[in-house]
């Protein structure tokens, strides 16, 4: 065998009731190689990288670390084994330093021996170039430097194979590029690397072997140098797909919601927005750009009467909307419907089938004590039909539908109720490619059909492609609205970091 | 499948009640509630309102179901810490069920709800224990138990130094007045500068809170204490202080050995043999029975070494004299806690007067709640 | 080290294994208990069965011991499907069976039909001003309503306590302290040998059913307890429902009081709930929440009382004894919920296997 191989996963299956979410799925990871692993969702990505460190146990088929074939069952396992994961959402205590949470969980010794951990963590940062503060506390931390911390502490406890879970989704491009040099350096240094993404440019930047999932089956494990991204594409989704977004132009704009030196303060006394103002015209999509917590949720919620407004106007056809309630907002026939972020903890009861999720934001229109479904099960149908959800049926539950599937219930549902504004955060996180081009498809219809948008989005590039203006935020503040047309990357990044010199030219432009 | 299991089962509920109502009438009427019983067919039941093992009021009654049932071979069931709420009438209705035809109900408040199953059950006889309603087929049934607490208030009048003695007493009812009166007038009758101080704990049988109250007790200086409850937490108070007590329905002495002096118990086994001997022949009729020491269902245990000297033979006197009925221990002058006089010299209470007992004599200390 | 892993996954059939299981463990544990009391555990299983049902006398009584069970745990029901940790329903029972009582001992002469819709609705009120209590102070103080409801319980016990005592103490008692017994008009009647209070429970589990699954209010109710900001998001008043569904847990707990103390006990006592308050939280947790689960598991548990209750005269089991067995028995079902969300990974399984290849 090779002994250049660090893991070998050999027909792994592994069944959770009746689904089948790997079949007979072979991978390897060679020494000093960053591995891509692409799929659409519920491809079985998760699923595989799960029994890689530990979470599950594979019901057959076997897992080589170097050439030695292992059980793992549990997460400290796969760490002794050499395998460390950084999942998506981290794990650290917000109220220790980097230090204290590198060292938390390890049982071996009671005696912090401070000094000699800070050394043991500079050498790590030093030869893998992570910069990082041992002594700043998490909360303190941007996303970015958490992320470093979690890919610190795996470090530490001796990992050579790192698995990234959609390492980039909350990342800025500047902070991306950083990430993409430590995972060189850690190639270099002779580790394994595995990320997971569904960003093709990405795989292409960064990879040098890309394995293809479909349906939890392998397709195929290319090198990076020999593909395309359409290519690349094509094997995911299992036909020809067209990559490009369209930007539709509409003639008709006029404003119709205006935001004016809107400012709102959060419990802990920080201004989440501080003094906004824009204008959000018919037939046209407003893009928002920003780092996460930037102030993208209080924005939206400020707009959808969810967020307390301290002060400033949101002008809605010549009326002020502030201090109204989200039903008063929703009935007062301003329609107005708010995509949020969080898709199963805010725009949908996750237990709850799709008839009653239908129901959700029309059942106060109805007269009478009893609910009347019958109206939203043909919606319901209709929408499966229309949007081409994929459920065993309108009574299934929702939380058990695919991330795709359950974007298509929410945003189906907000269309439906013929909006004149519609709002819609990160509405293709964590979808794949098929989905997230049905999405922006959906989009551009209700561009077409005079919708005034306001699409939160963290991927630049589809912003660019998409949006016809782009308002960057940080820290709560608008750091400039520029035209998506006759921007860059680099700008928008610029801008997303606090730099206001476009600001000017903006207005030019405008 | 759980909803059709659920519907089934709602059905059936349903369909089983409309049954069950049909025939409940019949069954009562027309039993000659007065036909002798055969030894076989006999099942007495017993209520408790404490476990058997609480070494006091509800041992004692055990104690005597046993009697029953080896002097006349008959059946007997029982069941214990029954509370003195709504479950005593589901209790009374379950033993007639498994097929009781004589119930023993053998706490105070339990006297309701036997009024109201013995309507319901002509054709059962039931003897209820010191409370005083009475139908064709209820009986109510006592001991002149103040007789012997006057027995045991002379032991302790004698025993105590501080001439401070404890009383710990369950509710502010009759037959626990009675008591606590007689005692004191036995306590004064040989140490008239004693005080008897009263502490209620509003529960029969409850061995933490009773032993708290006795220590209580002893803390305001009691070197004695008595009691109105059915276990024995005050002796172990007793005996943990070192000082001196005075139990109460069994004998207490192994409780507290170097404590305990004597105690005014229950004697139910005779009564309750003669009583189920007279339904088996047909001659039971019902009665408010209030037996004395003269009929041995109330006593004073044999008097311990710790008990002062001379107790015993001052004892001995008063129960001679009580026995020949020269002496009936509520008898005047007797004055109440005000210092006016309530019984004249040469008067006596009579039954219903002490039935009804609501007032203290002089000596007590301590409140009754109205 | 054994660990624990959540179980990511489990099938309907697995569930129902696990359960069986449970109740034949449990059956066999407390048997083992039986034995050691010295009599065969078949007979004291068989009798607890014909103690439950052996007569129309004995399903009466089972069903009676249904009824306040089942009400209750309706009542808990709707609290907890707001995720409102609604451990009061004994002091909600309390406050109901106080305030119907309260026109039962001022308003005997009424006749019948009137005294006693007075009675319900009184308990109604009572039972839900006493849940509404700690709902206010949750939505506007963000108090914890486990600790608070709690802490009612022990109030309104003692409020009863208070009353049977004091101001309301029967004078004819001659110092026994009860309550006095309610007039004929202020008792419910009975249908079929039972009182009425089965007919009104079966009532309250079409309504509550209907409620929940049918009405706007219901739906409402649903979204609040699956997610609050949801309930936000689609424009509810998040504090309105959660007061609104209080009303109405505590509203079923005190017609729970009210029947009990007017078809049971016959007046006013700490004894009016019995423990039930407490009881339906776990038949309320074992239905899912489902009203016409809450009637099997309502009935399955009243058998277990009085099936309990019986064997102690039949066999002359000490009470304690009884009350182990029920404990055991419950103790198995309820530790058998573990085993359905949980794994559990023993040492010998645990650490990483070197196959040899």
């Amino acid at each position: 065998m090779n002994t250049n191989t660090l893991i070998k996963m050999e027909n792994i299956t592994k069944r959770f009731g009746t689904v089948l979410a790997n079949k007979n799925i072979n991978f390897s990871v060679k020494q000093g190689e960053i591995h891509a692993l692409l799929g659409e969702n519920g491809a079985g990505k998760s699923t595989l990288m799960n029994m890689l460190s530990g979470i599950y146990t594979p019901d057959s088929g076997s897992i080589f670390i170097r050439d030695q074939k292992v059980r793992l069952s549990s997460p400290r396992h796969a760490i002794a084994a050499g395998i460390g994961m950084i999942h998506q959402h981290f794990k650290l205590v917000e109220a220790l330093s980097a230090k204290e949470n590198v060292i938390a969980g390890e049982k071996k010794q009671f005696f912090l021996h401070s000094k000699k951990l800070s050394a043991r963590i500079k050498e790590i940062s030093q030869s893998f170039g992570l910069e990082l503060d041992p002594d700043k506390k998490i909360y303190t931390m941007s996303v970015g430097e958490k992320q470093t911390v979690e890919i610190l502490k795996v470090l530490y406890r001796g990992a050579d194979i790192l698995i990234l879970d959609e390492p980039t989704a909350v990342l800025t491009a500047q902070e991306t590029v950083q990430l993409f040099s430590i995972l060189r350096k850690m190639k270099n240094a002779g580790c394994g690397v595995i990320i997971i993404t569904h960003k093709l440019h990405e795989v292409m930047e960064v990879s040098d072997r890309v394995t293809v999932l479909r349906k939890g089956e392998t397709v195929a494990t290319v090198c990076t140098k020999e593909t395309t991204p359409k290519a690349l594409t094509d094997l995911m989704v299992g036909r020809s797909v067209d990559l490009s977004i369209q930007r539709i132009e509409t003639t008709h704009k006029q404003s119709i919601l205006e935001i004016k030196e809107v400012t709102v303060v959060d419990e802990e006394k920080v201004k989440v927005l501080n003094n906004v103002s824009f204008t959000l015209r018919t037939g046209e999509i407003l893009g928002v750009a920003g780092v996460a917590g930037s102030g993208q949720k209080a924005l939206c919620e400020a707009i959808a009467g969810l967020q307390k407004v301290n002060s400033g106007k949101i002008i809605y056809e010549e009326e002020d909307i502030v201090g109204k309630t989200p039903k008063e907002i929703i009935q007062k026939g301003i329609s107005m419907s708010f995509i949020p972020e969080d898709r199963l903890g805010m725009g949908l009861v996750a237990s709850m089938d799709m008839v009653d999720n239908l129901i959700l934001k029309e059942y106060q229109n109805q007269k009478g004590f009893v609910l009347d479904r019958k109206p939203a099960q043909k919606k319901a149908e209709h929408l499966i039909h229309k949007l081409n959800i994929q459920t065993p049926g309108i009574h299934h539950p929702v939380r058990q539908l695919s991330g795709g599937n359950i974007q298509k219930v929410l945003l189906g549902r907000e269309i439906d109720l013929n909006p004149r504004v519609l709002i819609t955060v990160y509405p293709v996180r964590g979808l794949d490619v098929g989905s997230s081009y049905m999405i922006y498809d959906l989009l551009n219809e209700q561009k077409m059909l005079g919708v005034a948008i306001l699409y939160v989005g963290e991927d630049l590039d589809v912003l660019l492609e998409l949006c016809d203006r782009i308002l960057v935020l940080c820290d709560g503040r608008v750091t400039g609205i520029v035209e998506a047309h006759s921007t860059n990357k680099e700008q928008l990044g610029f801008m997303m970091a606090g730099e206001e010199q476009w600001e000017q030219e903006v207005e030019v432009v405008d | 499948m759980k909803k059709v299991i659920s519907k089934l089962l709602v059905g059936v509920l349903a369909v089983s009640m409309m049954v069950s109502g049909c025939s409940t009438a019949k069954k009562l009427a027309n039993v000659d509630s007065n036909a002798p019983v055969a030894k076989e067919e006999m099942k007495v039941g017993f209520i408790y309102v404490g476990p058997i093992g609480d070494g006091g009021w509800t041992y004692a009654h055990n104690e005597a179901r046993l009697y029953v049932e080896e002097q006349l071979g008959v059946q007997t069931f029982y069941k214990e810490s029954v509370p003195e709420g709504p479950e005593v009438e589901k209790v009374l209705k379950d033993m007639i069920d498994q097929g009781a035809n004589v119930i023993f109900a053998t706490s105070f408040g339990y006297m309701d709800y036997v009024e109201k199953v013995a309507k319901q059950y002509p054709h059962i006889k039931f003897l209820h224990c010191s409370g005083y309603k009475t139908a064709d087929n209820m009986s109510n049934y006592f001991g002149r138990m103040y007789q012997a607490r006057y027995l045991s208030g002379i032991v302790a009048g004698m025993k105590t130094q501080s001439d401070t003695i404890g009383y710990v007493a369950a509710f502010e009812i009759p037959e626990v007045i009675r008591g606590i009166n007689a005692f004191t007038l036995g306590v004064r009758s040989v140490n008239p500068d004693a005080k008897v101080v009263v502490r209620w704990t509003h529960t029969w049988y409850d061995p933490a809170k009773e032993k708290e109250a006795a220590k209580a007790l002893l803390d305001e200086g009691a070197d004695v204490i008595a009691q109105h409850q059915d276990t024995a937490g005050p002796q172990q108070a007793a005996e943990e202080r070192g000082v001196w007590s005075v139990g109460y329905n069994t004998d207490m002495q192994a409780t507290a050995p170097q404590a305990y002096m004597t105690a005014p118990i229950w004697n139910w086994g005779p009564y309750y043999a003669q009583q189920v001997q007279a339904v088996m022949e047909g001659t039971w009729k019902s009665e408010s029975y209030w037996g004395s020491m003269n009929e041995e269902i109330v006593r004073l245990a044999p008097l311990t070494a710790i008990a002062p000297e001379g107790s015993k033979e001052k004892v001995a006197e008063m129960e001679g004299k009580i026995k020949d009925n020269s002496f009936t221990v509520f008898q005047g002058p007797i004055k109440d806690q005000n210092g006016e006089v309530k019984v004249e010299e040469g008067q006596q209470m009579t039954d219903g007067e002490m039935l009804s007992f609501d007032w203290f004599v002089e000596g007590v200390v301590g409140k009754i709640e109205k | 080290m054994i660990r624990l892993i959540k179980k990511a996954d489990i099938s309907q059939s697995q569930i129902m294994t696990i359960r069986i299981m449970a109740v034949f463990l449990s059956l066999f544990t407390a048997g083992v208990f039986i034995l050691f009391l010295g009599h065969n555990p078949f007979s004291v299983y068989g009798s607890m069965m014909s103690g439950s049902f052996g007569s129309l006398y004995r399903l009466q009584e089972t069903i009676l011991k249904t009824i306040p069970l089942l009400i209750t745990s309706l009542g808990i029901a709707v609290a907890f499907r707001m995720k409102f940790w609604n451990i009061g329903a004994e002091g909600q029972i309390c406050m109901g069976a106080f305030c119907a009582s309260f026109f039962a001992l001022h308003f005997s002469e009424l006749p019948s039909l009137i005294l006693l819709p007075i009675m319900m609705v009184a308990g109604i009120v009572g039972g839900g001003v006493w849940a509404l209590i700690p709902g206010v102070f949750k939505a506007y103080f963000g108090t914890n309503e486990t600790l608070f409801t709690l802490m009612m319980n022990y109030i309104a016990l003692k409020w009863i306590t208070y009353l049977q005592y004091g101001p309301w103490k029967d004078p004819d008692a001659l110092g026994f302290p009860k309550i006095k017994n309610f007039s004929e008009s202020a008792i419910l009647p009975n249908i079929f040998g039972i009182h009425i209070g089965w007919i009104i429970a079966l009532l309250l589990v079409a309504i509550m059913h209907f409620f929940i699954h049918y009405t706007k209010k219901g739906y409402e109710i649903t979204v609040v307890g699956e997610s609050e900001n949801t309930a936000r998001y689609a424009g509810m008043d998040v504090k309105k429902v959660v007061l609104i569904g209080l009303l109405i847990s505590g509203g079923l707990c005190g017609i729970t009081g009210m029947i009990q103390a007017s078809a049971i006990s016959n007046t006013l006592s700490v004894e009016v709930s019995g423990g039930v308050g407490f009881t339906a939280i776990i038949t309320t947790w074992l239905s899912g929440l489902s009203a016409p689960m809450i009637v099997l598991i309502s009935f399955l548990f009243a058998i277990l009382v009085q099936g309990g209750s019986f064997i102690q005269t039949a066999f002359q089991i000490p009470q304690s004894a009884a009350q182990m067995l029920q404990g055991v028995i419950l103790f198995f079902v309820l530790g058998s919920e573990f085993f359905i969300q949980y794994q559990v990974i023993f040492p010998w399984n645990q650490y990483m296997q070197k196959e040899e290849n």
